[in-house]
């Protein structure tokens, strides 16, 4: 572990009912690094992103992140107060945008800003629109999600997202559900947050933008962390025999 | 907004009034009655339908004033007058109603005030009926659970129709679809003999001894009505009485030791004249103009009722629904229980428990209160189911979206899965909205006097079913219609930004 590291994950395991997802994740992740999870569906990728927001328990291990430190030693669920020290931390961003059908794209993103800052709507908007203006919303403001295409909803998501100050961006396949001609604004907008600094994990299968965008790329298999390393590394000369085989079938 | 004030603004002054009438002055003797059973008891005065008139409103203002009261009439369903009265809702209840061994074990009377008998009525060419002893493998008609029923029933042989409303009796004899009546015979009097096709045969069958129904609770009372009516006896006030609404009959002669004639009927006439007029079509219309304000107030009743109540309805279901969703367990096992339990068991009954019920253990609500309430959780049920289906509706990522965003479950809950939610629920919701107006008529067994009740006393007075019920039907509509546009105009809202499925 780099003393370096903003984000470690050591020993993390997850089961969903007699089913371990999870069998012992070791991460770390520097401040500021892009780091890309790549492995087949059911490695339990998504999962452990899932974990570290939050929004799935886990049974045994420790997430620490910045001044957060969570650990579990089985059984109990995370504590309220523990769920909300995470949240704080990360940002996240879904396979399937999860916009907020019923709120246009403005509302998306000040909502949480309103209830759960307990900002002033004038007050929320002036931390949103400028972030909305960045990811090239300026003039869906007012739209709806219905009414704009899938790279304008997961951009709006990302701005939402944005808009609470996480320290860190997760994105579980952000692109999966976009058409391939769609694919390229998010990930310009992604690129634009990591030029800015911004700390980020990123489930995808898009190898070719891990490859260029990677600080670190992390292979999963069955719950476990098979390899991590610079993208140069984990894509042209795979140490271990499990990712060699993943890259030659999935490249 | 907008709505909520309005809803506050018809629910307070009815709990108000409400809670008002119950403080009784002491003045008043409060009696019950169902004016919907028509002449010659306590009915709508067909000349001025806002009027109560009837023999027993005659002899209850005697007997009150007898007594250094006033007589104050209180409306309520007549199988639920004993129940009422033990509840406390008024002080006595005079409504035909006959002394027998089982009245007796829940109420005191007092002696009796009128003797009657049952009166066979046939068309007028028929010869052949004269007794019950000639209707073997006729078919009577009659009404549902009275006392000329059972007595039929008893009698073997013969094929009964029990109906809800003496009017339609006389008129199926008319027509042929059973072959005689057998009813009191005050209403013989007001309603068969009237009819020039009908006649009332054969000699007086059984008798009946009409009293007034005065709580276990007060002896005394009882015995100052009795002094009252033996007063009112010996000055004649009695006889007088029954001839100005000929009804005097044979029986009556042998209890009061009177067999002088009757002097002329007075009241029946000016009835008869009231009901026999031919209006043209403009006599008409203005006639139906005139029920409209007595509608209108049972309207008011109706919509108080099923909009207090449906907000109740509507507060209580999305709660069991947030229960047993988001909970579970026990509590979300008790949210479906109740949701089972009351679904599964008719309002009716729920309304009687709550009203008379509720009393045995010391919770005794205002009519006003109760009808809401029983309305309230019967359809809260319903609008569980209705929010359970909304709330599932939305998907788990919708949650985990705003979850993510650092919002508590609750706050996720209350700005992101509920709005969505219940744009899903708001059709079916108006639906039972509008199935809840219809069902607030069952409140007319606990004393409140609504739309449909309002509708039952004047279509008996009049003879009128068709007319006023359509008249009826289209308030109910009018009523309705509000909130069926108030449902599109927020659905419309809840569909910003959602494109239409087809």
């Amino acid at each position: 572990m780099s003393p370096a590291s903003y984000i470690r994950v050591e020993g993390l395991h997850k089961n969903f009912g007699d089913i371990p997802v999870l069998r012992g994740i070791d991460l770390s992740v520097r401040k500021g690094e892009a780091t890309f999870i790549i492995g087949r569906s059911g490695c339990g990728k998504s999962t452990l992103l899932r974990c570290l927001n939050g929004l799935e328990s886990f049974d045994l291990g420790r997430i620490h992140v910045g001044s957060v430190d969570v650990q579990m030693s089985g059984g109990q669920p995370l504590s309220e107060k523990q769920v909300r020290g995470l949240r704080k931390q990360f940002g996240m961003v879904f396979q399937s945008f999860n916009l907020f059908p019923h709120l246009n794209v403005l509302e998306n993103a000040i909502k949480a800003l309103m209830v759960v800052k307990g900002m002033g709507r004038a007050e929320a908007e002036a931390v949103a629109v400028p972030i909305l203006e960045k990811v090239g919303l300026k003039n869906q403001l007012f739209k709806y999600p219905s009414q704009i295409s899938g790279g304008q909803q997961q951009r709006a998501a990302i701005a939402r997202a944005l808009a609470m100050s996480p320290s860190v961006m997760l994105y579980d396949e952000p692109t999966s559900a976009l058409d391939p001609f769609l694919v390229d604004e998010v990930f310009q907008v992604m690129r634009q947050l990591a030029d800015e600094g911004m700390t980020q994990i990123v489930v995808t299968h898009e190898h070719r933008f891990a490859r260029e965008a990677a600080d670190q790329v992390v292979f999963m298999e069955d719950g476990v962390v098979v390899e991590a390393g610079p993208a140069e590394q984990v894509f042209h000369s795979p140490a271990d025999e499990r990712t060699r085989l993943f890259l030659r079938k999935y490249s | 907004m907008k709505l909520r004030r309005l809803l506050s603004a018809w629910a307070v002054p009815a709990l108000f009034l409400s809670s008002v009438a119950s403080a009784a002055e002491p003045a008043l003797l409060r009696w019950a009655a169902d004016a919907e059973g028509g002449a010659p008891y306590v009915f709508r005065d067909p000349r001025n339908p806002s009027r109560m008139i009837g023999f027993e409103v005659d002899l209850m203002n005697e007997v009150a004033a007898k007594l250094g009261m006033k007589g104050q009439f209180v409306q309520n369903q007549w199988d639920s007058l004993i129940p009422g009265l033990k509840r406390g809702d008024y002080d006595i209840a005079a409504n035909g109603i006959e002394i027998t061994e089982d009245r007796k074990r829940e109420v005191l009377f007092s002696d009796p005030y009128f003797v009657t008998y049952e009166q066979i009525t046939v068309r007028r060419e028929n010869q052949d009926i004269q007794s019950l002893d000639d209707a073997r493998g006729k078919i009577a008609g009659t009404l549902k659970y009275s006392l000329a029923e059972r007595m039929l029933r008893a009698h073997g042989g013969i094929e009964v129709r029990g109906y809800d409303s003496q009017t339609t009796i006389y008129e199926d004899l008319a027509n042929g679809r059973v072959d005689f009546v057998l009813l009191d015979q005050p209403v013989a009097v007001y309603y068969g003999n009237p009819d020039p096709r009908l006649k009332s045969v054969g000699r007086p069958i059984g008798e009946m001894s009409y009293g007034i129904a005065v709580p276990m609770t007060n002896p005394a009372l009882q015995q100052r009505i009795n002094r009252a009516l033996r007063e009112l006896r010996n000055e004649g006030r009695l006889r007088e009485l029954y001839d100005r609404w000929g009804i005097w009959n044979s029986r009556m002669s042998e209890e009061f030791q009177d067999y002088s004639p009757s002097k002329a009927p007075t009241e029946l006439n000016s009835y008869l004249a009231a009901m026999g007029k031919k209006r043209d079509w403009r006599q008409q219309v203005l006639q139906y103009w005139s029920y409209i304000p007595l509608l209108a107030r049972g309207a008011v009743t109706t919509l108080q009722l099923s909009a207090v109540g449906m907000l109740l309805a509507v507060s209580l279901g999305l709660m069991l629904a947030i229960v047993r969703i988001y909970l579970g367990g026990l509590p979300g096992f008790l949210a479906m229980a109740y949701t089972e339990v009351i679904r599964g068991t008719p309002l009716l009954i729920q309304l009687f428990f709550i009203f008379y019920g509720l009393p045995n253990i010391g919770i005794k609500l205002t009519p006003f209160m109760a009808a809401v309430l029983g309305l309230g959780l019967n359809y809260g049920a319903y609008e569980a189911e209705v929010y359970r289906a909304g709330l599932l509706s939305v998907p788990r990522s919708q949650m985990d979206a705003a979850l993510s965003l650092g919002m508590s479950r609750w706050q996720a809950l209350r700005h992101v899965v509920l709005p969505q939610a219940t744009r899903v629920a708001l059709p079916p919701m108006t639906n039972d909205f509008i199935s809840l107006l219809k069902d607030s008529s069952l409140v007319s067994v606990i004393t409140m006097v609504e739309l449909t009740k309002v509708y039952g006393q004047l279509a008996s007075t009049y003879y009128d079913y068709l007319g006023i019920g359509l008249l009826t039907a289209a308030m109910y509509f009018v009523i309705g219609l509000p909130f069926v546009r108030l449902s599109r105009a927020l659905e419309k809202r809840f569909m910003r930004g959602r494109q239409p499925l087809v």
